[in-house]
């Protein structure tokens, strides 16, 4: 019970600062490899901090609405995650956030935010089913949808799920919307200031997606860590390669179509997973 | 004790529904539908209250019963008959007379009449359709009052229909009942009939030559699952030696060769249910008018169809056959809400998506596990409960706006709040946690996940899904601030069944492991589940329900408050790249040559993926291929 508490408190406390962390550690190494110096470490949290003091400007009350029920699931699946229970449990949860996301993007008729809104549902769709199949075959690794089976198994997932760990990050990359599956926040014919479903959002209400976004990346990120869960070292060796990895897939793709990211995640995901699943039969 | 209730459950529907056809008076007719609810409404729950019961009528009824509906059934036939006859459909003909000339044999020298015939069984899954028919079934006809009368006064008509119109819609009621309460194989085949028939009836309805046809389509459909439900039950006779149901599924594991018969009759179930390449006539069906869409094609009728599969589920448990019911459901499933993606009609969109979770329920009878087949009744009870408030809200709108294309529904908060709210929460119960159509789907996947092509129909179909109905209920709020939005009037008969629709698919899901450990568990061989602190919980996975309603109701109230403290001066005007001609709510900009323009925004269909005329006809091909593999399975 204490256990439980003590973890939950992480979630709710210390996910967005791991989160908000790693935001910094993005922009800085982003800007590295761009040959720029790039912000301090905490800009993220400055930002926030700045966002949270303005006047809250919207063209539709229903956003705000949206906007916190995108952070109580995104929440909500943090500490889910943290408890260690059902794995299709916490996805469905985080489509809570998903969708309200989408909601608050399409709650006003601006053309920005409506594309920005239709382009999320197809981020949403391409990487949902991959999820799914993802968690599938960990529960048929592990004989449970649990994360407490994870722990449970003796040998590291990724052992077993080489190219399901792979499939993975293909959702990892859409979810944290980066290139070049990040066109859901960007479209503008000038300049790319106008970040997609995200337009209208502004002040607290912008802020408060930044931090839902935060759970959300330490989210996806601790499933990640799942597939090394035998050893803590590897959990963060694991993260840490594979955000890197992200960073550089990021700033060495162009953006592409909708069409193509749905065709090629679903193609690829789905081959990459029947493989995999084949040779979990055939050992 | 049973028998009053049946009365209650059957015959008082039926009743009331010759009542409303004599008596040709307004009030009489509000009068005798809202009473015929409340009775089927106590008599359901009375007969839920009683508990499982089998129910012989005494010694000279029996008899009678049987007659009265081997007659009928003959008579119903002939009715057909003649229709197919009036319309010239020589293939409607010929499905009749294929059922009428064995059935003639089977009556005459089949069944010994002599034997006790078997009358009604209630178990858990009959009670629970009989709860759902009589409950849900009475709001929509509740609704349906003063629908009907907007819609006459739209059609301009001479003489009004509805006394027509209500005494098939309260016939039918009678019949699903007694479709769901009979043990005898013989009155199951009557009862189902008798739904073909009111679903043709209705679909006809407005008697538009487009409405005619689609209701022949939908005769000729059925008929041919009438025709594999004769010769299914002839066959499963002429193995079991009975027309007793309880005795036919006894008998089931031992013997392979009952194997057929099942097929048949999970056939007939696949027509009624709409599943794939049966689908046209559903889809056909939408345009009766919408209390009939919600009464028999989303909540009701099309359960008739899985129904019949669940009966028989337990007796072919571990077949090829059974495997190949999971993989056809699944596919069912996939397929038919990528179709719903590419569509922008309101009422189809709502009939694919009925088709697709049928799909599901019968994919779960289909993997045949106690957690499927949990997953399964509890899709039927709540998807039965959302389709329906959905297709309401959808015939509310039509009546308000004049249209179903969801693109016209753009904005609809700024001009019907009330409504508007009511289909965003109907939508959510069908798409998000803590809501009983996702607990279901979890279950779904969970219990489908050593069928690897099974689950991955249903992870792809499931994210589908989730842009059907997020781009829909993003639609609805799609609008400007308002100043002083006020909830437009509604009718009592209109706001009272929608509101205890979505009441009831809300609080349900708050509830749903008492309904679990209630209802679904005592038919299961083991409990997959055990409901401790009001969570499901198993070695497999666990949904901590009611822990997760409270915290995410918290959530929306916090989240509701927040929003209702936007006042005007916190709007600004939508970003439109500083080209923004008017005030907040003004959606112009100025073009060029300093021309207002007004913005348009759509939402994607993807037609050129999942376009109708695309996907449609390799989904039938597919599945008329799984179909015949499936059944060449039972051989």
């Amino acid at each position: 019970m204490i256990k439980d508490t003590l973890l939950v408190l992480f979630a709710l406390a210390g996910a967005p600062l791991l989160g908000g962390f790693m935001a910094g550690i993005d922009r800085r190494i982003t800007a590295r490899l761009q040959a720029r110096f790039g912000p301090p470490i905490m800009q993220p949290f400055y930002d926030v901090a700045k966002l949270f003091g303005k006047q809250m400007i919207v063209p539709n009350s229903w956003q705000v609405f949206c906007a916190y029920v995108y952070l109580v699931g995104a929440v909500l699946s943090v500490v889910l995650f943290f408890l260690q229970s059902d794995l299709l449990l916490i996805f469905f949860v985080q489509a809570v956030g998903a969708v309200f996301l989408v909601l608050g993007g399409m709650a006003v008729p601006s053309p920005y935010a409506q594309v920005g809104a239709q382009r999320e549902l197809i981020q949403v769709l391409t990487y949902e089913p991959l999820l799914i199949l993802v968690f599938v075959t960990i529960y048929s690794v592990t004989g449970s949808f649990k994360i407490s089976a994870i722990y449970a198994h003796e040998a590291p997932l990724l052992k077993e799920l080489p190219l399901i760990f792979i499939v993975l990050t293909y959702a990892l990359t859409i979810k944290l919307r980066k290139s070049p599956f990040d066109f859901s926040t960007s479209h503008h014919g000038h300049q790319e200031i106008v970040k997609g479903v995200l337009t209208e959002h502004s002040g607290p209400i912008l802020g408060l997606i930044e931090v839902g976004h935060w759970y959300e990346t330490v989210l996806i990120l601790g499933l990640c860590a799942l597939f090394w869960a035998t050893s803590p070292v590897g959990m963060i060796i694991l993260i840490t390669a594979t955000y890197f990895a992200e960073l550089i897939v990021d700033n060495a793709m162009a953006r592409m179509t909708w069409r193509w990211m749905l065709g090629y995640v679903w193609s690829v995901g789905l081959a990459m997973s029947v493989i995999n699943i084949i040779w979990l039969y055939a050992k | 004790m049973p028998s009053l209730l049946l009365f209650m459950c059957i015959l008082v529907p039926i009743i009331a529904g010759v009542l409303c056809y004599l008596v040709r008076i307004g009030f009489a007719r509000t009068l005798t539908v809202l009473v015929t609810g409340a009775v089927l409404t106590a008599g359901s729950l009375m007969l839920l209250g009683h508990g499982t019961f089998t129910y012989v009528p005494p010694s000279p009824w029996a008899g009678l019963v049987n007659t009265a509906i081997t007659l009928a059934d003959f008579a119903l036939l002939a009715i057909m008959f003649g229709i197919a006859r009036k319309h010239r459909s020589k293939l409607i003909m010929t499905l009749v007379v294929l059922q009428a000339v064995p059935l003639l044999f089977f009556e005459l020298f089949m069944v010994d009449h002599g034997a006790p015939a078997p009358g009604f069984y209630g178990d858990n899954l009959s009670l629970i359709i009989t709860l759902l028919v009589s409950i849900v079934g009475s709001l929509i006809c509740v609704f349906a009052l003063p629908y009907m009368q907007k819609h006459e006064a739209h059609l301009h008509l001479k003489r009004s229909r509805q006394p027509q119109f209500f005494f098939l819609l309260l016939i039918f009621l009678g019949a699903m009942n007694g479709l769901a309460l009979s043990n005898n194989i013989a009155w199951l085949y009557f009862f189902f009939e008798v739904t073909t028939f009111c679903s043709f009836m209705l679909i006809g309805h407005d008697g538009t030559p487009i409405a005619v046809k689609n209701a022949l389509r939908a005769l000729w459909m059925n008929s041919l699952g009438g025709v594999a439900f004769v010769f299914g039950m002839i066959g499963a006779h002429h193995i079991a030696g009975t027309t007793d149901i309880q005795q036919i599924i006894a008998s089931g594991p031992m013997g392979g060769a009952l194997l057929v018969p099942l097929a048949l009759l999970c056939l007939a179930g696949f027509t009624k249910s709409a599943q794939v390449p049966f689908q046209s006539w559903l889809l056909g069906a939408m345009v009766a008018p919408t209390p009939v869409s919600a009464l028999l094609h989303s909540s009701t009728m099309v359960k008739a169809g899985v129904y019949v599969i669940f009966r028989f589920a337990p007796t072919f448990a571990g077949t090829f056959f059974s495997q190949g019911l999971a993989i056809v459901g699944s596919f069912t499933f996939l397929v038919t809400i990528a179709l719903a993606l590419g569509q922008r009609n309101g009422k189809k969109i709502l009939a694919y998506s009925t088709i697709s979770n049928l799909g599901l329920i019968i994919a779960c009878a289909g993997i045949n596990t106690p957690t499927a087949l949990a997953a399964g009744i509890l899709l039927i009870i709540f998807h039965a409960i959302s389709k329906a408030l959905l297709f309401l809200c959808v015939g509310t709108i039509e009546q308000e706006i004049g249209s179903r294309d969801i693109e016209d529904m753009r904005g609809l908060f700024a001009v019907k709040p009330r409504i508007a709210v009511i289909t965003v929460i109907g939508i959510m119960t069908m798409l998000l946690p803590p809501f009983g159509v996702l607990i279901s789907k979890w279950m779904a996947i969970e219990a489908a996940s050593n069928n690897l092509p099974a689950v991955g129909m249903i992870a792809m179909g499931s994210a589908l899904g989730f842009v059907v109905w997020g781009r829909w209920a993003g639609i609805l709020m799609s609008a400007s601030y308002k100043k002083g939005l006020k909830p437009e009037p509604m009718s009592a008969f209109v706001n009272g069944p929608l509101s205890v629709l979505a009441g009831g698919a809300v609080l349900f899901s708050l509830v749903l492991p008492w309904i679990y450990s209630l209802l679904v568990k005592p038919m299961l061989a083991f409990a997959p589940y055990q409901v401790h602190f009001g969570s499901l919980d198993s070695s497999i996975g666990g949904f901590t329900v009611i822990p997760i309603f409270l915290i995410l109701a918290a959530g929306f109230v916090y989240a509701l408050k927040q929003a209702q403290k936007t006042r005007a001066r916190h709007v600004a005007p939508m970003y439109m790249s500083g080209v923004h001609s008017g005030g907040p709510d003004d959606e112009t900009f100025r073009g060029p040559m300093n021309k207002i323009v007004q913005i348009e925004t759509g939402n994607y269909y993807l037609t050129r993926l999942f376009g109708e005329e695309r996907l449609t006809f390799w989904v039938n091909n597919v599945a008329v291929a799984l179909l015949v593999l499936m059944m060449g399975g039972a051989l």
